[in-house]
């Protein structure tokens, strides 16, 4: 007789379970079971995956769930008693699988989906009891197991003898006949200690003396006992105590024996059990027999009972249509061409006829129009709340998604395949991605519950494992190292997987330091560095909880809860306990609804647009847009002023010019270094130029060096090759270079005659070693059939095998390109509006000090906070006096100031004007400390002007200090009845002068601690003499010199990368901005190893190196040799007699790293 | 209850229970059902390494409570000796025993 295991918690029980569910079905089946239970803690995090390694295992799943139980004492509703296991009982339609599931939301829904609630994840015992039972056959459809953690187990301690009984007496009370079982665990421990064989014995003879089914488990944890350690380290960070903490409570499983034991050693552990307690034969065959019994009733039939691969899409009526779901999506697809192309005719129309025809006939094959139907209903339903919506992805590859109107590019016109999207030969549920404004999405979600109902609707959930820094400091807290210390370490761990801790030291230099402590631990007698990269590996990618998928919502009929179980998620809204992984197993359709902030930036824009020039004459003069077909400007400019911005043509010649500048700092895609340069060495002159370049810049292309040859031929200083002239329609847009998945089906298309739908599942299988030879062998045969010299069908398969894993997908790059273009387009015409709505919405990859400098590049004045003119969000203004006069100025936003609370800033804004401090404290209520703070970034400078004071923006703050040191609650000793009279702010008037005004260091100092950005002046101005002293090159100046000079520059970190290189080697970026413009440098090997942990601990750098020209406009660094500019007795300075300059520096004391350099290192 | 750490030699039955061992220059056999269960290491403060694949024996260590009698008793005459009872610990990596505690076979202990 084999043993089944019915009690496992897989790694999907956050910080308890260790081992994966591929590990443990394929132990359990290589021990001869043949069924495997997975009973995770709090839920179904870790089923489908179980069920998935259970049929790739041969074996049955067994599906249940570890959960703990609320005392029933009182209203002690936050006090649990104990856990229990319950088990689904399988083969009845699914009556097992949907009450496990009811019984999990259950336990969730009085939780408030945050972290650090107070209210346990739990069920009442009425609760388990109403679920064990099928509400309309009224039998049995869950097992309740009471093992030695549910309150009977706990109560086996200690000599008393009727507490177990009573609390087990209540268990038969509440629960129906037939629901419940006692379960058996011994883990060998100490005897009289929990898990211990006599625990086990007692928990026996209460079975026994109740007539209750007992079955053997071993409550499992890890696959191996090698997984105890890990378990342990997971128990510390449950808990948040250290190892000699929860040893000494004693808090940390008693032994080491929780793991999948084989059938023989179970049926040794029961033997042992059964003659301890001094039963015989008979009942040690009845509880092993007992045990695969109920192993028996719960075996799970993944089709039947849950439902597996079998898709689920809202029913008809929901989706509004009330005839078949084909019928409806023929006619609304025929409405979208009279709608996308009116006028179409001849052979346009004919092509265009036939396309639709072929994606219709695939569709319907599939049975997928209700599908398309309920993504349609949810585009159209974003659009009419007035939000921007696109699909991105490879559905922009469908006719019919264009044609209803869910995706904006023309397929056509960029020669994108249907077949990348969804074919025939590929029955799974697509993907249709849509992007929305970020400031949107969540109004969209529960938009999209109310539409569809609650019962039909729930959000992905995904799982965040452990990577390098979260386990070195769970691995430290475990340790009971210094926290302190850890973070030091936890700092220099950058982008690499803890599983590969031990190596990493071997070869990242800013690991050296902490590589030769770990060395050096026998002489210090220090092993706990040592262990702590042990306990680091294996921690590794462990998940640590769930949280809401950043856009995967689930759509499903009226039975949705019934196959996904769901809990609260930080939003409000339920959460289903499935990831992304889960989806297709069980059917699930899921739309990802993405929160695009480049989205609300452009939305941002286009709203200022109007404010400030409220009829599309002005905005024509403003933007300096064409005269359009009337004279009267472009059709995208509607008469109240606002921009269609789906419409505006895609070939405006000043947008490409701001391109091939490389200013697209903010420019949604093309704004990173690496970026940058890229656009700098393509100069796209045409939107497929964008395309590519898109496309091209990603981990593959970069890594197999396409871009090299692709650059070459384009600018013509290599001829163009094609393997065969047959290919070269299909490659010619990219001159040679295979850079699509689009051009990858083609080929084999061209070359075999396969199909693009044959040639798509080519292309998936290629780069896996199992399915990839099969491929070859056919590509090989059937391109010679058709006649290809066997020196091309060499060739190209070379390219595809090569190239083919990792080519972008077409239809992606055309559906990014359109916001790229869409934002260099605004940042060319509308400039003002557009950084507004960058810094509004942050949508970019630099900290939001970077833009405050770009806008100070494009001349843009950036206006100070006032109490009076700032509002609850970036204005654009247009500046009535002074120098800039007449210019549009970007006045600062009074949100993200620290410290001013929401609703301080809510009363703020409906209060406005203030003709006081006194009325600013009166009516909008705000904080004393609020109160100085904003003085200290002169938010009141300009009121404190026109009350006609003497005093400065020191002597107002020290005033304000002075009043919240004293504590003096009606601080200004005004009356009341003098606020009405228009005196100006006496209290303003009248503070006392005598301090000097503050340093435009500790203005900026005070701007960077509030809000993170440096206004006044930039951060690098006060080190100004020091960087003359060491002859520092400035950014504006690097375009003139040489390919090959080397210089020194300087400046503040704003971005920090290691994309992934060819060959392997790492290659870091980091670009410094230093007032003039960002400097983009990288690091290869050798100057990483001497510049060592410079290169993630720094904020201000200095850096040698040598120019790189990228382009016509671009230029980098290579730098050979980094220093911290804060540390000044380290720098290179030239020797000389004259002291080196030492200077205040906005960044002393400041702590916000993360904010200000994009980088918390 | 004296509590030792001593090495001691110790024969097993194949299925791992001890039989007999030697300990002080006296050879032992064991004259009852041994205990057996498993308790706790301070593996962080007593190991320098934990590697994925360190295998078990890093958390807990196997602990047997025997009674033991000396092996050549056969031809005594009354009163026996009183079986002795030991607690011995079996390192399970390297599958070393030692002494851990004698009790007193006055104030036997039981579990």
């Amino acid at each position: 007789m084999t043993f089944t295991h019915l009690h496992v918690s897989t790694a999907f029980s956050a910080h308890y379970g260790v081992s994966w569910p591929d590990e443990l079905a394929q132990s359990a089946a290589g021990d001869g079971a043949t069924a495997l239970a997975c009973t995770d803690r709090d839920g179904l995090y870790g089923t489908i995956k179980h069920l998935k390694a259970c049929m790739a295992a041969g074996i049955d799943p067994i599906v249940g769930v570890d959960l703990a139980v609320l005392d029933d004492d009182g209203d002690h509703r936050t006090q649990v008693s104990g856990r229990v296991v319950v088990l689904a009982k399988g083969h009845n339609n699914g009556a097992g699988y949907r009450a496990l599931c009811r019984l999990i939301s259950d336990a969730h829904a009085r939780t408030s989906g945050k972290a650090g609630g107070t209210v346990p994840v739990a069920v009442t015992r009425a609760e388990l009891a109403s679920r064990t039972l099928d509400p309309t056959t009224l039998k049995p459809v869950l097992m309740v197991l009471i093992g030695p953690d549910s309150d009977v187990g706990r109560a086996m301690g200690g000599r008393r003898y009727l507490r177990p009984r009573t609390l087990f007496k209540e268990w038969l009370d509440a629960m129906p006949a037939g629901t419940l079982v006692t379960e058996i665990v011994s883990q060998l421990s100490a005897p009289g200690t929990p898990l211990s064989t006599a625990h086990a014995v007692r928990m026996l003879r209460l079975a026994e003396e109740h007539r209750v089914p007992a079955v053997l488990t071993n409550a499992v944890r890890y696959c191996a006992a090698d997984g105890a350690p890990t378990a342990d380290v997971l128990d510390s960070a449950r808990t948040l105590k250290s190892l000699p903490e929860l040893a000494a409570e004693p808090l940390l499983q008693p032994t080491g024996q929780g793991w999948l034991k084989s059938s023989d050693q179970m049926h040794r552990l029961a033997r042992e059990i059964i003659s301890a307690a001094g039963y015989g034969k008979a009942d040690l065959t009845q509880l092993l027999s007992q045990t695969e019994a109920l192993a028996d009733a719960c075996r799970i039939d993944p089709v039947a009972d849950m439902g597996w691969k079998q898709p689920v899409v809202p029913e008809a009526s929901v989706i509004g249509i009330n005839q078949d779901p084909y019928a409806e999506l023929v006619q609304r697809c025929s409405a979208g061409i009279t709608r996308r192309f009116p006028g179409i005719s001849g052979a346009r129309e004919h092509s265009l006829r036939a396309r639709l025809e072929h994606e219709l006939r695939i569709i319907h094959e599939l049975n997928f129009s209700s599908y398309f139907l309920t993504v349609a209903e949810v585009s159209r339903m974003i659009q009419d709340m007035g939000v921007r919506a696109a699909a991105r992805g490879s559905g922009a590859s469908s006719l019919v998604n264009y044609l209803l109107d869910v995706s904006h590019v023309n397929p056509l016109q960029h020669d994108l395949i249907f077949e990348r999207f969804l074919s025939q030969d590929r029955a799974t549920l697509p993907d249709i991605d849509i992007d929305v404004e970020s400031a949107e999405r969540h109004n969209v979600y529960r938009k999209i519950f109310d539409r569809f109902g609650a019962e039909r609707v729930t959000l992905m959930s995904m799982q965040n494992g452990y990577r390098a820094r979260g386990a070195v400091r769970d691995a430290g807290l475990a340790l009971g190292m210094d926290g302190g210390e850890v973070g030091e370490i936890a700092k220099q761990l950058w982008r690499f997987s803890a599983g590969k801790f031990r190596e990493a030291l071997q070869e990242k230099p800013e690991l050296r330091d902490f590589a030769g402590r770990v060395e050096q631990r026998e002489m210090d007698g220090n092993q706990q560095l040592d262990l702590l990269v042990d306990l680091t590996e294996r921690l590794d990618r462990l998940p640590r909880h769930i949280s809401m998928h950043p856009c995967g919502v689930i759509l499903g009929d009226a039975t949705l809860l019934d196959r996904t179980p769901v809990q609260p998620s930080g939003l409000g809204l339920p959460m289903s306990q499935f990831d992304k992984h889960d989806m297709d197993p069980m059917g699930m359709l899921k739309l990802d609804v993405l929160g695009v902030r480049m989205q609300s930036a452009m939305a941002f824009a286009v709203r200022e647009v109007i404010r400030l020039h409220p009829s599309k004459k002005e905005v024509v003069a403003a933007g300096n847009h064409g005269p359009g077909p009337q004279g009267t400007g472009p059709d995208y400019i509607a008469d109240n002023g606002h921009i269609d911005l789906n419409a505006v043509p895609l070939d405006d010649e000043a947008t490409f010019e701001l391109i091939r500048s490389t200013h697209t700092l903010g420019c949604f895609q093309i704004e990173s270094p690496g970026q940058r340069e890229l656009i700098g060495k393509m100069a796209p002159r045409e939107f497929n130029d964008l395309i590519i370049d898109i496309s091209l810049f990603r981990p593959g292309p970069m890594k197999s060096d396409m871009v090299r040859p692709f650059l070459e031929h384009r600018h013509g200083f290599a001829p163009e090759v094609y393997p065969h002239p047959d290919l070269k329609p299909v490659l010619a847009e990219t001159h040679g270079v295979t850079v699509f998945h689009e051009q990858i089906l083609k080929t084999f298309d061209v070359m075999t005659g396969c199909g693009l739908a044959q040639a798509d599942e080519f292309r998936r299988a290629l780069g896996n070693e199992a399915r990839e030879n099969a491929v070859e062998v056919f590509f090989r045969k059937a391109a010679r059939a058709k006649g290809y010299t066997p020196e091309v069908v060499d060739k190209v398969w070379g390219t595809l095998k090569a190239f083919g894993s990792f080519g972008f997908c077409k239809a992606h790059g055309a559906a990014f390109a359109v916001p790229t273009y869409q934002s260099a387009w605004l940042k060319t015409h509308h400039p003002e509006a557009f950084l507004a709505g960058l810094w509004e919405h942050d949508p970019g990859m630099y900290p939001k000090r970077l833009l405050v400098a770009e806008a100070r590049r494009l001349g843009i004045p950036i206006l100070p906070l006032d109490i009076n003119r700032s509002k609850d969000e970036y204005r654009v203004e247009r500046i009535s006096s002074g120098a800039d006069a007449g210019k549009l100025g970007i006045r600062l936003s009074l949100k993200g100031i620290y410290g001013l609370s929401a609703t301080e800033l809510k009363r703020i804004v409906a209060g406005q004007p203030f003709d006081s401090l006194a009325d600013l404290r009166s009516r909008a209520r705000v904080s004393k400390p609020s109160i100085k703070r904003l003085a200290q970034l002169g938010a009141f400078d300009a009121l404190h002007k026109d009350a006609g004071g003497s005093a400065n923006r020191a002597d107002l703050v020290h005033h304000l200090q002075t009043l919240q040191s004293t504590g003096a609650r009606k601080s200004s000793g005004i009356l009341e009845g003098q606020m009405a009279l228009p005196l100006g702010d006496v209290e303003l008037r009248n503070v006392k002068p005598g301090l000097p005004e503050p340093s435009v260091v500790e203005n900026v100092r005070a701007e960077l601690d509030l809000m993170a950005v440096d206004v006044s002046t930039h951060l690098m101005d006060s080190h100004r003499p020091l960087l003359e002293r060491l002859g520092v090159t400035t950014a504006d100046k690097l375009l003139g010199l040489r390919n090959g000079t080397e210089v020194l520059v300087a400046g503040v970190r704003v971005a920090t990368q290691t994309p992934p290189m060819r060959g392997g080697r790492r290659v870091v970026f980091i670009s410094i901005d230093d007032g003039t413009g960002c400097i983009d440098s990288v690091f290869f090997h050798e100057a990483q190893e001497n510049a060592g942990p410079l290169l993630f601990g720094t904020r201000l750098l200095l850096i040698r190196g040598t120019t790189r020209r990228t382009g016509p406009r671009g230029i980098s660094l290579s730098a050979s040799m980094a220093w911290d500019l804060a540390r000044t007795e380290t720098l290179p300075v030239p020797p000389s007699d004259a002291p080196v300059p030492q200077a205040a520096h906005p960044l002393d004391g400041i702590t916000r790293s993360l904010a200000i350099t994009g980088f918390n290192g | 209850m004296g509590l030792f750490s001593q090495s001691v030699d110790v024969s097993c039955a194949p299925d791992g229970q001890p039989q007999s061992l030697q300990w002080n220059g006296t050879t032992y056999a064991v004259c009852a059902e041994p205990l057996r269960w498993y308790e706790r290491r301070q593996w962080w403060a007593e190991e320098s390494r934990a590697p994925l694949g360190s295998g078990p024996g890093v958390v807990d260590h196997e602990i047997w409570r025997i009674q033991v009698l000396p092996a050549n008793t056969s031809g005594q005459e009354p009163p026996f000796p009183e079986p002795l009872t030991l607690d011995l610990t079996r390192h399970i990596r390297s599958g070393r025993w030692r002494l851990l505690r004698i009790h007193d076979a006055l104030h036997p202990t039981t579990a």
